[in-house]
């Protein structure tokens, strides 16, 4: 964040509702050309946003949460995204949604956060890395009631075909040994039909065989944020009241299929294993930290 | 090996009529809510308890093992074992039951029972797509926007039929029934309509004086039972029509307790666990009995419980009067009145075996803080709400004091049991 | 957020901000922690009590570089992370100079988060012994406003008779990062009969009833009290219930949902207690509301709900828990800590009838000490400043900028700051500490 304290101002749009999510939607979808990468410079934030009650309740049975007043922090990243779409959208953007890879997450719930809060989110996007494969961008949510940062997201996105200049930056390697897995999850082919109406993320390659044809996947792929919710969704009544969950997604699971899943305890934390059925290979591994 | 049982205390949700404030609670969030406030006022957190006993009448079939679950997500350690039980609207006193005899007989030092129903989320057996339409649709504000949700309706969301609510051998819904029994005890209108006002009364005052402020933990925003009407009078309800025995009926919405949702959870332990602890004990699990009618050969559906209490008194060697306070659950108004009538009718009362009428009950006993017309009735949540309703109350009222809670249940089945204050 | 607050927080506005004088505020050391860099004793005179506190903390420390009046004024090689002025024995002016040599070369050399600890004694004595102990004050005072970086500066008067064991939880609070908002403050810390050694738990096994639990600064003290080893039994009205049974089961602790405003409150708490057979070893009294309005628009209600809920409330739980005859009551040796606040001790424009209620906090420990000293029960304050809250992120942006920047730490609390200082007055190694007041401020008058 030193970095951004010293460039030129970030303005601030505010968007007032997500009805002109369409238009941007379409074209984040758009896949881009090969241009160097570039992202808006501007913040866009939504005031005064009051959480759905029957969504959210909703968004627990598809993860695996049971309702309560305070609500998951991946639900908050869900509120987060339609400023993911409509960043990656804006005209200034040769970063698109489609193309580009969810490669790592990160957020932090700073304090239990009530169903019944009203909240402003702001959303930015960092200046694009290099990375051997194109460039990651990282978008930053912060979500605020009142004046008190309560929940803060960085997501990182592998824009795939686009470039940047200077010398790739790595991510970091998460350790993973294979081991037997302590759970299986059988998920049915509708699952992202069902986690697409709660989140409102649209991107047919988690709908469609067609799509997903279309990049190169024989199947549907589940959002890397369902299984990073289902995988969060274990934890449930062990989780403190204010933790930082990282991720890394591996590789994609495909629909309709089953995975392995294991949990330790680690560290005063948790290490969580989403893998391969017979766990040789990771799909997605989380970190909970206190 | 016989152990003193005691009612430590209990939680609940407050409960709500379907489709309010808890419509988006499962059977799961609510029951794991209702553990949460009991666990949370006795210091258990990450406590292994003996065994969680508790059920749900209108259930999933993906909710198998739902108190397990529901322990799971709750603050309670994951090694506390659970099981589920159902009878019907005497589920909760069921489960209570259960922990209470186990913990005699040695087997638990502590466990809770419970009891949870959402009739918002209940299991019709069509898609669960159909049932968020209807949901949509009986929400909407318009007709406009009823008809826009209720165009969702796909063929495929069709196909099967929700079960009935009707009784499997007569085909007649419980309403039906005791309007039947209602009918038979000659009960009026105006007695019934007295009952439901003095519910709503008795409820009202309690919750003013905060009787219900270490037995009711609020959940979603909702602090107080939501079907509470403090300003409801005979003569309001008086005004309301019908719904039971045609047009001629007694039974109105008014004197019958709404479709609710709600999770109720009573901490149970041995006296020696409780001291241990230094937890409360509020009252001792005496007794209890259990009895069934020949509905489907015209008895009357609903008094199961006048055998059972018969049966249950004669053992004890107890007479009405020797209860301080009575709670009979209020499924309808008719329900209490036709009981009450049937306690005092000598007839009636060797018809079933018994020596001779049971008694008459001073209605000043009955129902002090209100029940079920008034705060709801989530099926199988019912007893687990009567329990340490009526174990406060009794603890109140002095050492030695004895109630009895009789719970009418579908089947023609009647629980009762009898709480002495510690 | 204002446009005005935006504006503030922008990169722009930061910089803007940064040029006037508006610096990033210091990260504040926080928790059980020591200083990183050495600890240095200054012993004026014949002063002996700092050495002995200091050992029996077991913490080793450094004589002080002096400033003699050399042309360069000598320095410390490395960073140092704390200075304690034994000032026990200093009763003349001429002795103040011993001061000023050993401060100027140590506020140099003071760490981030570093400490400056006077330790001094009561006014008293001929008109020159009194003089010197104002001018304490008024060092301390200065020096804590002159500290940067997140460093304070704090005085201690030690009663005469009292011994290092009767200090030590007082001068391991100052030292530890647990004291990060307490700055430019004077208490008193007296003898007591006995008093318990130090501890990492003080508080293991001990019950302590916080009321106004279910969140902010309340839900911080059951959090930080356990931390300590202590029973939270955590108390707040019925509608909080939700989250009162989550900071309930989170600690480990009970809750009971009970409005300390009815009359029987007393008695729910102390029959909770004596059901477990045992007593409470401390009472935080944190419950508290606002009605703000200036004076001219304050009805009756406004006045009447604020004084119930914030003092006489906690007035009659007290009556009912400090009587011996009740069951479950506080024990011999027990703590009541109250919630005050600087505007109460300093006026606050809006707050007439809470400014009374806090007010009248501090005179009702003040006044409830002495009584209870014969069961070695203490009665303290803490009065919190400006500290990051629900409540406080009502005030108006400009206001609430200008609240946090006026302090000497250029920063609001955090509700765990107050939850520290409590955890300081609760600890049984603190029983020379009672009638106190200590402000939780940053050195701040001003504050909700």
């Amino acid at each position: 964040m030193g970095a951004d304290t010293e460039a030129t101002a970030r303005r601030e749009v505010r968007v007032t509702d997500a009805s002109g999510l369409r238009t941007a939607f379409v074209r984040a979808m758009m896949p881009a050309g090969r241009a160097p990468a570039r992202v808006p410079s501007h913040s866009l934030v939504l005031e005064h946003v009051v959480q759905d009650p029957a969504r959210l309740a909703a968004y627990d049975r598809v993860c695996g949460f049971t309702l309560r007043d305070s609500v998951p922090p991946t639900w908050l990243h869900v509120l987060a995204f339609p400023l993911h779409v409509r960043l990656l959208g804006a005209q200034d953007s040769t970063v698109r949604l489609v193309g580009a890879v969810h490669v790592r997450n990160t957020m932090t719930l700073h304090r239990p956060v009530g169903v019944g809060e009203a909240l402003r989110i702001e959303v930015h996007a960092e200046a694009p890395r290099p990375h051997v494969k194109g460039a990651l961008v990282d978008l930053v949510g912060a979500i605020s009631v009142h004046d008190e940062t309560v929940w803060t997201g960085v997501s990182t996105y592998l824009a795939q075909g686009s470039h940047v200049a200077g010398d790739p930056v790595d991510l970091p390697r998460d350790h993973f040994e294979p081991g037997t897995p302590q759970g299986l999850w059988r998920l049915k082919g509708d699952l992202g039909k069902r986690y697409k109406a709660v989140s409102g993320d649209p991107n047919p390659i988690h709908t469609s065989r067609v799509m997903a044809r279309a990049f190169g996947f024989p199947r549907p792929l589940i959002h890397g944020m369902w299984t990073h919710a289902h995988a969060l969704a274990q934890l449930e009544s062990r989780l403190p009241d204010a933790y930082t969950a990282t991720v890394g997604f591996a590789r994609p699971v495909l629909l309709p299929g089953t995975v392995g899943y294991r949990t330790a305890a680690h560290d005063g934390g948790w290490d969580c294993a989403v893998t391969t059925k017979d766990g040789a290979r990771p799909h997605l591994l989380m970190r909970v930290e206190p | 090996m016989n152990h003193n049982v005691v009612v430590v205390g209990g939680n609940r949700t407050p409960f709500a009529k379907a489709g309010g404030p808890l419509r988006e609670a499962s059977n799961h969030d609510l029951l794991t809510a209702a553990l949460d406030g009991l666990v949370a006022r006795h210091g258990l957190a990450g406590v292994r308890l003996g065994e969680v006993a508790g059920g749900a009448v209108l259930k999933h079939s993906k909710d198998f093992n739902l108190t397990r679950e529901a322990v799971l997500s709750s603050a309670l350690s994951p090694l506390t074992p659970a099981c589920d039980l159902q009878q019907a609207c005497a589920t909760g006193l069921e489960t209570t039951m259960y922990i209470a005899n186990k913990i005699a007989l040695g087997q638990l030092d502590a466990g809770i029972a419970a009891g949870v129903d959402s009739t918002s989320d209940a299991p019709i057996a069509v898609s669960d797509g159909l049932r968020r339409i209807l949901l949509a649709a009986q929400a909407a504000k318009t007709p406009a926007a009823r008809l826009k949700a209720l165009a969702r309706i796909r063929p495929s969301h069709l196909a099967p039929q929700a079960p009935s609510v009707a009784e499997p051998r007569t085909g007649l819904s419980m309403g039906e029934h005791q309007a039947l029994t209602g009918a038979r005890w000659s009960v009026t209108r105006e007695e019934q309509d007295e009952i439901a006002a003095e519910s709503h009364r008795k409820l009202a005052a309690a919750w003013q004086e905060g009787f219900f402020d270490d037995l009711v933990t609020p959940y979603l925003g909702l602090a107080k039972d939501a079907i509470l009407r403090p300003d409801t009078t005979v003569e309001k309800l008086s005004a309301l029509r019908p719904v039971f025995g045609g047009p001629e009926g007694t039974m109105t919405a008014g004197n019958s307790t709404a479709l609710s949702d709600g999770a109720a959870a009573v901490l149970l332990a041995s006296e020696t666990w409780a001291k241990e602890r230094g937890l409360p004990m509020l009252a001792r699990i005496v007794d209890a009995e259990i009895a069934a009618v020949d509905h489907p050969g015209g008895d009357d559906l609903l008094l199961g419980p006048v055998a059972a209490t018969g049966r249950l008194l004669a053992r004890q060697g107890l007479e009405v009067s020797d209860f301080a306070l009575v709670e009979i659950h209020e499924a309808f108004a008719s329900t209490v009145v036709s009981t009450l009538k049937a306690w005092a009718d000598e007839e009636y009362c060797r018809s079933l075996g018994l020596d001779g009428a049971i008694g008459e009950l001073d209605r000043d006993r009955l129902n002090v803080t209100g029940s079920s017309l008034a705060v709801g009735h989530p099926f199988a949540a019912t007893g687990a709400r009567l329990v340490p309703t009526l174990a406060k109350l009794l603890h109140e009222k002095g050492p030695g004091s004895k109630g009895l809670i009789s719970v009418c249940a579908a089947g023609g089945q009647g629980l009762v049991a009898i709480l002495e204050a510690v | 957020m204002s446009v005005l607050e935006k504006a503030f927080h922008s990169p722009v506005g930061r910089k803007v901000a940064a040029r006037a004088g508006l610096a990033e505020p210091p990260v504040l050391r926080r928790g059980r922690t020591y200083p990183g860099g050495a600890l240095v004793l200054a012993q004026i005179g014949e002063a002996t009590l700092g050495a002995r506190t200091l050992d029996v903390l077991g913490r080793p420390y450094e004589a002080p570089v002096l400033d003699g009046g050399e042309d360069v004024t000598p320095g410390y090689g490395d960073r140092i992370g704390a200075v304690v002025i034994d000032a026990t024995e200093v009763t003349r002016i001429d002795q103040l100079e011993h001061v000023r040599a050993v401060l100027r070369p140590a506020v140099r050399g003071l760490e981030g988060s570093g400490r400056v600890v006077i330790l001094a004694r009561p006014a008293g004595g001929d008109w020159e012994q009194r003089a010197v102990a104002r001018a304490l004050d008024g060092i301390d005072r200065t020096v804590a406003k002159e500290l940067r970086r997140g460093a304070t500066s704090n005085l201690v008067r030690v009663e005469e008779g009292a011994t290092p064991a009767d200090v030590a939880s007082t001068l391991e609070f100052l030292l530890q990062g647990r004291s990060a908002f307490v700055d430019g403050q004077t208490w008193a810390v007296g003898h007591a009969p006995s008093v318990a050694g130090i501890s990492e738990r003080p508080l293991d096994g001990r019950i302590v009833v916080v009321t106004g639990a279910a969140r902010g600064i309340g839900a911080a003290i059951a959090r930080t009290l356990a931390r300590d080893g202590a029973e939270i039994v955590a108390v707040d009205v019925p509608a909080a219930g939700e989250s009162l049974a989550a900071v309930a089961n989170e600690v480990g602790g009970t809750a009971l949902q009970l409005d300390i405003t009815a009359p029987d409150a007393g008695a729910r708490i102390a029959g909770l207690v004596a059901s477990r057979g045992a007593r409470i070893h401390g009472v935080v009294h944190n419950a508290g509301i606002t009605r703000d309005k200036m004076l001219a628009n304050t009805d009756q209600s406004r006045w009447a709900s604020v004084l119930q809920v914030n003092l006489a409330a906690q007035m009659r739980m007290n009556e009912v828990l400090l009587d011996p005859a009740v069951d479950g009551g506080v024990a011999e040796g027990g703590r009541i800590v109250g919630i005050a606040s600087t505007s109460g001790l300093a006026g606050n424009k809006g707050q007439t009838n809470y400014a009374a209620s806090k007010a009248g906090v501090a005179g009702l420990v003040e006044a409830m000490a002495p009584d209870l000293a014969s069961r070695a029960i203490t009665a303290n304050a803490v009065a919190p400043g400006f500290i990051e809250t629900d409540m406080t992120a009502k005030i108006p942006f400009v206001q609430r900028e200008v609240f946090r920047r006026s302090n000497s730490l250029s920063q609001g609390g955090s509700p765990v700051d107050v939850a520290e200082t409590i955890g300081y007055l609760l600890d049984p190694a603190s029983q020379g500490v009672t009638g106190q007041v200590i402000r939780v401020c940053g050195q701040n008058l001003v504050g909700a």
